[in-house]
C-alpha cells in the first residue's frame, strides 16, 4: 500500500499524540525520547500501531537513526514504498 | 528448502549431551530428522534449517573460513541476529577450532553511535581476527571497523560464500580448546569475554537437559531470546542441538512487539519448553488481551523456564492468572540460576513444582543478614524465589566477605563450583584472579542464602542494574557521562532504586562544573539521551558540586553511599514524578 510521505507523517504525529501529553506541542522535529520522553514501552506500542496501520515490518536497523518524529516518518516512507 | 517445520519427533535415538564437543553434537543431530525453525514477525515460518542441513552448511562455511588462513584459536565476531546464518558460522567454527563470539544487534531507537561504539569495543577487546554480519548490519560493522588493525577479513555471509573452501581437512575444536567466549557488559571501554571450553559448556548441557529439564522424547523448545545472550545461545541454540530438540525461533524485536506471538507458536507447535527473563512474562501480562487468548492452547507447555535475574513472584502470578484459561499450569514455572561464567545454568529448582517462594521478616533480613521466616503477620515481608540447587558435580557455597563459610539461612555471597565454570576472562588476568578464588570456587558476586542446599537468591551484583530484564553494569552508565564534555572519570555514579511500588528509577549523580542553568539542563538532556540510545531505559540524572560524590578509603567511588546520599537528599517522590512526566 503506497502511501505519501505526508499521509505518514500525519499517522504518526496521530498515533504519538496517544501516547503522549496533550501539551507536548507535537513538530516533525521533536525529539522522541529526549523531548517526548517516549519509554522503551511506548516506542514498542508506537511500532506496532504504525507497523499495523501500514502492513509493514520495520527493521531494527533502520531505527537506530532515528531520532525525530521526521526520521521516523522518512523510514517508515521508504519501508512502505519498497516492494517486499 | 522445506516448507513445513522439522517434526517434534526424531528418528534416531535421544542422547542427552553425551559427547566431547559441540561439533560431536552437531554430526549425531545431523542424523535424524529436527532442527531449527524461523518465524516472520507475523509467525509466519520464513526458515527451516533441519540439523542435517546445518552440518552440511556448516562444514561448507569451514572450508571457506580455513582459506582465509587463521590461526587455530583466532576469534571470529558474529553479529548475531536472530537468522540461521548465526548458527551456521558459529559451528563453521566448532569444525576448525576457531572461537566465535557473538554481537549485539541495535535495538533501541537513535543507538547508531553508541553501537557502533560498542562494536568497536567488542571487536578489540575480542581481538576478532574476521567480523561478519548481514547486510542491514555491515555498515554499522564497518563503521566499528575503520582504524582497527587486527580484523584479517570483514564481510556478509553472501561475502563469505564467494570465497573457494579449502581442500584441508577440518579438525574440530577439541574439549580443552576454547569453543567460544561470551561478552557479559555492553560497555564500550571494557567488555568482558567469558572464555568457556568444550568441556564447560558440554558439562553445563548435560545438566541443563538431563537434571535441569529432564528432557524427553516429545519435547521441542520455543525461543525470542536473542543469540548474544548466554541463555539464547546456549540453552536455546546449543541445548537443542545437543538434545537433538526441535526448536521453533523468533525475532527479539518481534517478541517485544507483539509478544503473543511467542505464545501462538507454543500453542501451534506443541511446544513444551520455553524461558524468559522476568520481563517477558511480565511483558505477556501487560501487553496481551484476554480476547486474544480464546485461541490458545498451552497446556502442553511443561516448562516455563525463569532466569537471569531476581524474581517478583507477583510478575508470575500476573502471569499465570491471565493465561488460566489457556490451560496453562503454574506448575510449569521453573526457576534457575546462572550466569554467563558458569557457561549458563548453576542451579535448577524441582520440575513439576512452581515457585517456591519463601517469606522473611524484610527488616532482621536487611539489618542482620538473616532470612528468618514468617507467617503472615502485619510485619514488613521479602518474597524470596527458591532457585534450587546446584546441578550434579557443581556445589553452591555462601561466604561473609572475609570468605568465611556461613551457614542455611544467613546471607551472603554466592559462590559456584564446578566442571562448567569459565576458563577466565579473555587476556584480563586481573579480573580473573578476582572472581577464580582457590580450590576451583567462582564468586559470582551475587547474593543469597542456602535453605536444605537450595539456593535463595537476594541480589545480583550489586554494580548490576536490572531494569526490563536487562542486566546493565553500572559503570557502563558511568562510562556515558564521563564520555562527556567537562565530566571526568570517577565523576559519576549509577545505581537503582526501588520505589516501594514495585517499580524502580535509575539514577546517574554527576559532578559538575556548569553553573549557568540552560547549559545544565541541557547536560541533563543529553545524559538522558545518551543514555536511552545506549540502553533503551530512561533514567534520573542529578547534578551535583564537584568532589561531592563519596568515596572509599582507598579513593574509588562508593556506590552504596552515593546512594545513600542521593535518598536523603533527593526527594523520592519528586524524582518519581518527574519520570512519570517524561515517560
Amino acid at each position: 500500500m503506497p502511501a505519501s510521505y505526508e499521509e505518514i507523517q500525519e499517522k504518526v504525529i496521530t498515533e504519538l499524540s496517544k501516547l503522549t501529553s496533550p501539551d507536548a506541542g507535537l513538530t516533525e522535529d521533536s525529539e522522541l525520547v529526549t523531548e517526548l520522553g517516549l519509554d522503551s514501552f511506548k516506542v514498542l506500542d508506537l511500532l506496532m500501531d504504525i507497523e499495523d496501520e501500514f502492513d509493514i515490518s520495520m527493521p531494527v536497523n533502520l531505527l537506530a537513526d532515528v531520532h525525530t518524529v521526521r526520521d521516523l516518518a522518512t523510514r517508515i516512507h521508504t519501508v512502505v514504498n519498497t516492494p517486499s | 528448502m522445506n516448507r513445513e517445520a522439522t517434526t517434534t519427533d526424531n528418528t534416531v535415538a535421544q542422547n542427552l549431551a553425551e559427547f566431547s564437543s559441540l561439533s560431536e553434537a552437531l554430526d549425531y543431530a545431523a542424523a535424524g530428522v529436527t532442527g531449527c525453525n524461523f518465524y516472520d514477525a507475523k509467525g509466519k515460518l520464513s526458515v527451516v534449517l533441519p540439523y542435517g542441513e546445518l552440518q552440511r552448511q556448516a562444514r561448507v562455511a569451514a572450508g571457506r573460513l580455513l582459506s582465509l588462513d587463521l590461526k587455530r584459536g583466532d576469534h571470529i565476531a558474529l553479529v548475531a541476529d536472530t537468522h540461521p546464518d548465526f548458527i551456521v558460522l558459529f559451528f563453521a567454527c566448532q569444525y576448525i577450532g576457531l572461537v566465535p563470539f557473538a554481537m549485539p544487534i541495535p535495538l533501541n531507537l537513535g543507538s547508531h553511535a553508541i553501537y557502533v561504539q560498542q562494536l568497536k569495543g567488542l571487536l578489540t577487546s575480542g581481538k576478532a581476527k574476521v567480523a561478519i554480519a548481514h547486510k542491514e548490519f555491515i555498515s554499522f560493522l564497518e563503521e566499528a571497523a575503520v582504524d582497527n588493525d587486527d580484523l584479517e577479513w570483514l564481510g556478509t555471509p553472501e561475502q563469505l560464500s564467494d570465497i573457494t573452501p579449502s581442500e584441508r581437512p577440518l579438525e574440530p575444536s577439541r574439549p580443552e580448546e576454547p569453543a567460544y567466549l561470551q561478552f557479559t557488559s555492553g560497555s564500550t571501554r571494557s567488555p568482558q569475554g567469558v572464555v568457556i571450553t568444550g568441556k564447560a559448556v558440554m558439562s553445563n548441557l548435560q545438566g541443563i537437559t538431563r537434571t535441569g529439564l529432564k528432557v524427553h522424547e516429545g519435547d521441542r523448545c520455543a525461543s525470542w531470546l536473542p543469540f548474544y545472550h548466554d541463555m539464547g545461545l546456549v540453552g536455546f541454540v546449543l541445548g537443542p542441538v545437543a538434545s537433538q530438540l526441535s526448536v521453533d525461533y523468533q525475532r527479539t524485536r518481534d517478541f517485544a512487539i507483539r509478544p503473543l506471538q511467542w505464545l501462538r507458536l507454543i500453542s501451534r507447535n506443541r511446544c513444551t519448553i520455553a524461558f524468559s527473563p522476568p520481563f517477558g512474562y511480565e511483558l505477556c501480562a501487560r501487553r496481551i488481551r484476554s480476547a486474544d487468548l480464546q485461541q490458545l492452547d498451552l497446556s502442553c507447555w511443561r516448562i516455563a523456564g525463569i532466569g537471569a535475574e531476581m524474581l517478583r513472584s507477583s510478575t508470575f502470578k500476573a502471569f499465570a492468572a491471565t493465561m488460566a484459561e489457556t490451560g496453562f499450569s503454574s506448575n510449569a514455572f521453573l526457576p534457575c540460576y546462572g550466569l554467563a561464567e558458569a557457561s549458563l545454568a548453576a542451579t535448577f529448582s524441582e520440575l513439576d513444582r512452581g515457585l517456591d517462594v519463601m517469606a522473611v521478616d524484610a527488616l532482621t533480613m536487611a539489618e542482620r543478614g538473616i532470612a528468618v521466616r514468617v507467617q503472615s503477620d502485619n510485619r514488613k515481608v521479602n518474597e524470596i524465589v527458591n532457585c534450587g540447587r546446584a546441578l550434579p558435580d557443581h556445589e553452591i557455597m555462601i561466604v561473609d566477605n572475609e570468605g568465611g563459610l556461613l551457614p542455611d539461612l544467613r546471607l551472603g555471597r554466592v559462590l559456584v563450583k564446578g566442571p562448567s565454570l569459565m576458563h577466565g576472562y579473555l587476556d584480563d588476568q586481573e579480573s580473573t584472579n578476582r572472581v577464580m578464588l582457590e580450590n576451583g570456587w567462582l564468586d559470582t558476586g551475587d547474593l543469597g542464602y542456602l535453605f536444605e542446599q537450595n539456593l535463595y537468591l537476594t541480589g545480583r551484583r550489586k554494580d548490576i542494574i536490572i531494569v526490563n530484564g536487562r542486566n546493565i553494569r553500572a559503570q557502563d552508565l558511568e562510562e556515558i557521562a564521563e564520555g562527556m564534555d567537562g565530566i571526568r572519570m570517577g565523576e559519576s555514579s549509577a545505581f537503582d532504586i526501588e520505589t516501594g511500588d514495585g517499580g524502580q528509577i535509575v539514577v546517574l549523580v554527576v559532578e559538575c562544573r556548569l553553573t549557568e542553568s540552560t547549559a545544565r539542563q541541557s547536560l541533563v538532556k543529553h545524559l538522558q539521551r545518551k543514555v536511552y540510545e545506549g540502553f533503551g531505559i530512561y533514567c534520573y540524572v542529578d547534578l551535583v558540586e564537584p568532589h561531592t560524590l563519596p568515596r572509599t578509603s582507598s579513593g574509588k567511588l562508593s556506590r552504596v553511599a552515593a546512594r545513600k546520599g542521593f535518598t536523603d537528599r533527593v526527594d523520592l517522590a519528586q524524582a518519581i514524578i518527574s519520570q512519570a512526566e517524561t515517560a
